[in-house]
């Protein structure tokens, strides 16, 4: 089991090192992803958000939306939580 | 030499997930499966920040004042791409969140069985 | 007003009622039954009415607050997931409707927390079915199955180690999936499904696009349990409350196998998943495996529910294997099984959580004689069980059909081999049920009047269980019998041009 875990773990890593060969240079301005869709958050965060702060204006305003499916992920745990931890004392009252 | 430059932090990043996916998949220990799917996790956000940066004096993606109110055009090359620090604030919620339910899981058979072992706790099945 | 918030409210509804569910109980317990059934009776009025937007008006574009796409996140809503969102919202109505006399028996004490859970699986389903973002569709991947960790731990003894394995291997999967939407962001800047599939093309020759679309087929075979990634599967769904996997079972791995195909046909185009690369055929391999080894195992099994694991296991290989058969038929076969399954499979699982509500056992021999006992139940079963085996005018004959003919069009007789092999094994499995049921081992066994007696007393589930899985007995025989007029309006469209 150990053995074929190691050979699967060295498979999946020597694939991941084959997707890098044609990957964008580390830290490079001109890439895509600095290139395509980013921009426009620094340019106009000032004028559609009025926050200085970029991260700020995506998290809670241009994806926002991902931001509720944050929060309720958090929730889920919680309630998961409760739901597995809860004592089965509980039964005698006649609440929650 | 430039391109092992150009990449290598990307191999350190892989190096440490499959540490973590290693250890998910070949330790029988509960909690040890549950700190190899973080250091999985952890690995994954890494690779998506080291997207987000920039060389050549790039900085904090907060406006300086002078961008803010000075009216001219910003350098976006002078900012960092704020997006993946977003997708990560929201994974790293995330990969709490299934560490949370996992440990829960975890406590759930511990007060049952009182190991952690995943063999052992066959055997109690059975 | 509402027609235009409808794409949103679907999802909204349930996550919102999610939230509102532990005050509900809290004010009284009792509640929260009834407002888990009202807030999918709107989710699903809303998906319903989606639909018909969609019927006659074309795709929907709904941007979350107001940001136009590729800078905020965008909903899109076209005929493939639009009969999703039905299918989700109305299993889902369904199983609530039917959970509540089997929740008080397996879990009296945690009805609150288990409705909550239930809510917000529905939304992460949801959400996963109706995003047009990728980043998106991750976050709601992890809302359901972080609920369906949960709902499966909670079952019976055993219960939390499967759903502590399947937590492990899940988390690889999604983990997958992430990683494939940060190789393409890398290379592409965007996260939008639609934008991403217009870039895309020009990069095809590329390595990074490679492995990305490797890891999407991996991370999302390991939750539709696809062949050798199956091992979580029969123990989480058997241990799981009968609630439980009545709602996980059948739309998890659909949900799966929805993911599958946009990754495939929509965020890339259909010749570099047929053409450029073997994928094709790795899936259809991959298929045939699934199936011959999901009916072999189903019937090596003595307990009801696990045999239904294997079903479904063998089922996720028929929608798969249609894929790799990759020709207008039987990827309209496939879709059209996608549909048929989630009904099938529900209705399986919905006579197990009966079986298991009055006779306290899946065990096979909990069947005895069950005929004369619930006549009513087993007539339902019966309707499932003919069209899993693919009897006309059922739903499953006309799936197995198309993906037959897509498959003899295509030249691909190994696969027609396996779907004739596993109707063979289904005829056997579910014949083999038909007789421990109508025949009373038992009682001969015994040799005692008296426990004859009490044998043969007619003694039905609840209403609130019967009524659902009729629905669903309904469903599958409604879908048989307009499965044309299905296909003409919804499925055709859905199809990807090759």
């Amino acid at each position: 089991m150990k053995t074929l875990s190691l050979i699967v773990s060295i498979i999946v890593g020597a694939f991941l090192m084959y997707g890098t060969i044609d990957m964008p240079a580390w830290g490079d301005p001109d890439s895509p992803a600095s290139t395509h869709v980013s921009p426009y958050y620094i340019t106009h965060t000032e004028v559609d958000t009025a926050t200085p702060n970029m991260v700020t204006s995506v998290l809670a305003d241009y994806r926002g939306y991902d931001t509720l499916g944050e929060t309720t992920v958090i929730f889920t745990a919680g309630m998961a939580c409760i739901l597995l931890l809860r004592r089965r004392g509980g039964r005698n009252k006649d609440r929650g | 030499m430039d391109f092992i430059i150009a990449k290598y932090n990307y191999w350190i990043y892989i190096t440490l997930m499959m540490i973590g996916f290693y250890a998910m998949i070949a330790k029988t220990n509960l909690i040890k499966k549950i700190i190899g799917m973080n250091i999985f996790q952890t690995a994954i956000i890494l690779f998506f920040v080291s997207i987000s940066y920039k060389r050549g004096g790039a900085t904090l993606p907060i406006l300086t004042d002078a961008d803010a109110h000075g009216g001219h055009v910003i350098d976006v090359a002078q900012y960092l791409n704020p997006l993946p620090h977003v997708l990560m604030l929201t994974a790293i919620v995330v990969s709490i969140a299934t560490l949370g339910v996992a440990l829960a899981i975890a406590i759930m058979m511990y007060r049952k069985y009182h190991t952690l072992e995943e063999d052992e706790i066959l055997k109690a099945i059975k | 007003m509402i027609v235009e918030q409808a794409p949103v409210l679907i999802v909204v509804i349930c996550l919102m009622s999610a939230v509102a569910t532990p005050l509900i109980g809290w004010v009284k317990r009792e509640l929260c039954y009834p407002w888990v059934i009202l807030a999918l009776l709107a989710s699903t009025c809303c998906s319903v009415l989606v639909m018909n937007t969609v019927i006659h008006e074309g795709s929907i574009h709904y941007y979350l607050g107001s940001w136009l796409p590729p800078w905020g996140i965008e909903y899109v809503i076209d005929h493939l997931n639009a009969m999703m969102l039905v299918l989700i919202t109305g299993t889902a109505l369904l199983v609530a409707i039917y959970s509540k006399k089997s929740l008080e028996a397996e879990l009296p004490d945690r009805t609150v927390y288990f409705y909550t859970l239930y809510l917000l699986q529905v939304t992460g389903f949801l959400g996963i079915v109706i995003t047009g973002d990728v980043f998106n569709l991750y976050v709601f991947l992890e809302i359901a199955s972080l609920a369906g960790y949960a709902l499966i731990a909670t079952g019976e003894e055993g219960a939390p180690l499967a759903a502590f394995r399947y937590l492990i291997l899940g988390t690889v999967g999604a983990c997958f999936y992430l990683l494939g939407v940060g190789y393409l962001y890398m290379v592409t800047g965007s996260l939008n499904l639609a934008e991403l599939a217009e870039i895309l093309p020009r990069l095809y020759g590329s390595k990074v696009i490679l492995v990305a679309f490797a890891f999407f087929m991996v991370g999302l075979a390991l939750k539709m349990a696809l062949f050798p990634l199956h091992l979580w599967l029969p123990d989480a769904y058997t241990k799981a409350p009968s609630v439980a996997s009545a709602l996980i079972a059948p739309l998890m791995t659909k949900v799966a196998v929805y993911i599958m195909l946009r990754v495939m046909f929509t965020l890339f185009k259909p010749y570099f998943s047929i053409d450029l690369l073997p994928v094709t055929k790795i899936l259809l391999y991959a298929g045939v495996i699934a199936i011959c080894v999901g009916a072999i195992m189903a019937l090596a099994q003595r307990n009801f529910k696990r045999m239904l694991c294997y079903i479904v296991i063998a089922e996720v290989g028929y929608m798969v294997g249609g894929v790799g058969v990759a020709n207008t038929v039987a990827i309209r076969g496939a879709i059209l099984h996608v549909m048929n399954d989630v009904v099938m499979t529900l209705g399986l699982f919905a006579v197990a959580g009966i079986i298991a509500y009055k006779m306290k056992s899946n065990e096979l021999t909990a069947f005895d004689a069950i005929f004369k006992k619930m006549p009513f139940t087993m007539a339902a079963f019966l309707v499932v069980a003919l069209s899993v085996i693919g009897v006309p005018p059922t739903c499953g004959f006309f799936s197995k059909w198309y993906l037959i003919q897509g498959s003899i069009m295509a030249g691909n007789w190994i696969f027609v081999g396996a779907l004739l092999f596993s109707s063979l094994v289904n005829v056997i499995l579910f014949f083999r049920i038909i007789e421990i049921g109508y025949y009373d081992f038992g009682a001969s066994g015994a040799g005692d009047a008296h426990s004859h007696d009490e044998r043969s007393v007619v003694s039905e589930a609840p209403l609130s269980m019967l009524i659902p899985t009729y629905v669903v007995a309904a469903a599958i025989i409604l879908i048989g019998l307009y499965n044309q007029s299905i296909i003409t309006t919804i499925i055709d469209f859905a199809v990807p041009k090759l």
